[in-house]
């Protein structure tokens, strides 16, 4: 317990530590809440960066930013109605709304003091649980692993975009560009094309630079034209009283942020919208009507966006898989630092482990320095120009891919899949999971092969197995579910569709 | 659900190329090892490549149903590739190309020059200063800072470094 609690303790003692968890912190928050710089493009372009660094210098920087650009997101969200990132929509309904109305520092006040709590909610999980799943994933089989996989990429390929199909075919196109190179248990050769230099694989860097940073920039240059409405702040401290009066309803909805956390495939956002609703049920007379700028429609998604950090953390620390997109990004980066997230790693690496929550931890109450003060030194910011911004996130991608290896093989790369995503973006293809296909790729090969190996190449012993083991059972379901849900619920849209027309 | 949405221009199109480049992937996994072991290196991606067959099919067969759009071939210009952004990809092709010949200063410079000139729009010599104060800050935290390794090019960089280091030390 002391140990923990001196690994926990390790970057709030450290001077270097603690300025580059308030920089990462600061930089979050900005780039959470600048339209077009998401928390995902900025962690991959860093991670090219930071990789000569130190693990904890690296980790610090990146911890803070995942809590920062989560929390930043609400920002915009409330003052521009654009929402900074992805879990921050549900923030707009009624922040928005109450800015409006001249009540927007009184939002932005409200809105960190619950992010916080709900932030706080979501490490105290995390240090609770993590532990406990930890043990139990000892149990897990390779097929479990495999399992665990594809749920997580079928679960952000259906709930990011609307179209199950599209999303399955993202997550696969992932799990092949993982596969290039050298295979690493045979050493043949797969996708290479006979170069040399395709032996080490795609940078899977490349891929996210391109994907999140570049794509997303040529997005943006669809709206160039449109600007940004000065909001009037005055009070940012919210008054006690409704800190008060809102704790029970903020601490039941960082509940739901820290579960939905957890699942894989899905994250802050769903957390955030499900969060809303939860309010929206359970408020019985609210002040101002939902959608008018209620407060509870306010303080319930930003207590589950950011509570949903800590849970998001649960299954990619002990298990090795990735959440979400973002989550899928920072695993990257614990790969990359040589740190292996698995069942494992709390046992072997228990300094790692509480390093990283007394880094959220750090992190957080950052949120609150940083979310209560420097208002106008924000709206400054916000205001910068696309004309711009856009230039030199292009220009940081380029740099970013360079750094991974010195090599212009990577740059090229890095374009190629920036044009890609564009190109998918625009025809509503998710690039979320090809991300989360990269990441899992190498795991989910293994595990594959390992477990139908551990069957003597039987099929039928894989599945006899499968469905005597609790733990598979319970996944396979899942992963039935999904497919099955998705293909009733299109069945009967058709059937509706058919109706109507007749 | 409601009812399906018109085709986006050029929709069916980018699904024949999924679908071609999905079935191209499937060959080459095939390539690997065949149909050999199910342990085989080629196994998964030849299920990921049929994975990606199959949903591109399906994809197809609905696009198709789809009522065609409006937009004749010349709105793919406007609505999915409007030339705001086919310079932009052009530009940044360009400094790719340039980069290691040029070095990072002098590409980085005319990229920021030319795409903030563009895209900003507010003059040259606001453009020109914007690109210098944006330069030396990227400069600055990324090269001293972070020490990342940038292509060096036609400036001498390291030696220019070194000499001014070499006077600090002199001096000292």
């Amino acid at each position: 317990m002391m140990e923990a609690l001196s690994f926990f303790s390790t970057s709030w003692m450290s001077p270097q530590l603690l300025g580059l968890t308030a920089l990462g912190t600061f930089l979050g928050v900005y780039i959470g809440a600048i339209p077009g710089l998401s928390v995902t493009m900025a962690v991959s372009i860093l991670i090219s960066f930071t990789f000569s660094w130190d693990v904890n210098n690296a980790l610090c920087l990146m911890t803070g930013i995942f809590m920062g650009g989560v929390y930043g997101g609400s920002r915009t969200a409330i003052l521009l109605n654009i929402p900074g990132a992805p879990s921050a929509i549900a923030t707009a309904l009624d922040g928005y709304p109450m800015a409006l109305k001249g009540e927007a520092g009184e939002a932005i006040g409200l809105s960190t003091v619950m992010s916080v709590i709900g932030g706080f909610v979501g490490i105290v999980v995390l240090a609770i649980a993590a532990p406990v799943v930890s043990d139990f994933a000892l149990l897990f089989q390779p097929r479990d692993y495999l399992m665990l996989g594809v749920l997580g990429i079928m679960l952000v390929g259906s709930l990011s975009g609307n179209n199950l199909l599209k999303g399955v075919f993202a997550g696969s196109f992932g799990v092949l560009i993982g596969t290039v190179g050298l295979d690493p248990l045979t050493a043949e050769e797969r996708f290479t094309f006979g170069v040399v230099e395709l032996w080490n694989g795609i940078s899977p860097i490349a891929v996210m630079i391109g994907l999140f940073g570049v794509s997303e920039a040529l997005t943006q240059l669809h709206f160039m034209d449109k600007t940004a409405i000065k909001q009037k702040i005055d009070r940012i401290i919210p008054r006690w009283s409704d800190v008060k009066k809102y704790l029970p309803l903020s601490l039941q909805t960082s509940t739901i942020g820290v579960v939905v956390g957890a699942l894989p495939g899905t994250g802050g956002d769903i957390a955030a919208l499900m969060a809303y609703d939860h309010a929206k049920r359970v408020t019985k007379n609210p002040e101002v009507p939902f959608g008018e700028g209620a407060k509870e429609g306010l303080i319930a998604p930003e207590a589950a966006n950011n509570a949903a950090v800590g849970g998001a953390f649960i299954p990619m620390l002990t298990l090795g898989i990735p959440g979400d997109a973002v989550t899928a990004v920072f695993l990257g980066a614990l790969f990359i630092h040589g740190l292996n997230p698995g069942p494992l790693m709390l046992t072997e690496n228990p300094q790692m482990f509480w390093f990283t929550v007394g880094n959220l931890t750090l992190a957080n109450i950052f949120v609150l320095i940083f979310g209560l003060t420097g208002i106008k030194l924000f709206a400054k910011i916000v205001e910068c120009p696309k004309g711009v911004l856009l230039p030199l996130i292009l220009l940081l991608s380029v740099v970013g891919a360079y750094a991974i290896n010195n090599s212009i093989a990577d740059v090229w790369w890095m374009l190629g899949f920036g044009v890609i995503g564009y190109f998918m973006k625009q025809y509503d293809y998710p690039v979320g999971p090809v991300i989360l296909g990269v990441i899992l790729s190498r795991l989910m090969d293994e595990s594959w092969r390992r477990s139908i190996i551990l069957e003597r190449e039987s099929v039928p012993d894989f599945f006899i197995n499968l469905l005597m083991s609790p733990l598979s059972l319970v996944l396979f379901i899942s992963i039935m579910l999904i497919v099955v849900s998705k293909t009733t619920l299109w069945k009967q849209a058709k059937g509706r569709i058919f109706k109507s027309a007749s | 659900m409601s009812a399906p949405l018109p085709r986006k221009v050029g929709e069916l199109f980018f699904g024949f190329i999924v679908l071609a480049f999905s079935v191209f992937l499937f060959w080459q996994a095939y390539e690997i090892s065949g149909f050999s072991e199910l342990s085989s290196p080629g196994s998964v991606p030849m299920a990921a490549a049929a994975l990606m067959v199959l949903a591109a099919c399906i994809n197809l067969l609905k696009d198709l149903a789809r009522p065609t759009s409006i937009d004749t071939a010349r709105s793919f210009f406007r609505v999915v590739l409007p030339p705001i952004v086919a310079i932009m990809i052009a530009i940044i092709f360009l400094f790719g190309i340039v980069l290691e010949t040029l070095g990072f200063i002098i590409s980085a410079f005319i990229f920021l020059l030319v795409s903030i000139q563009f895209l900003h729009k507010k003059g040259f010599i606001r453009s020109f200063l914007l690109s210098l104060l944006a330069l030396s800050v990227i400069y600055i935290i990324f090269r001293l800072v972070f020490s990342v390794i940038l292509p060096e090019g036609l400036i001498p960089e390291r030696d220019i470094m070194a000499w001014i280091g070499s006077q600090f030390s002199s001096g000292a």
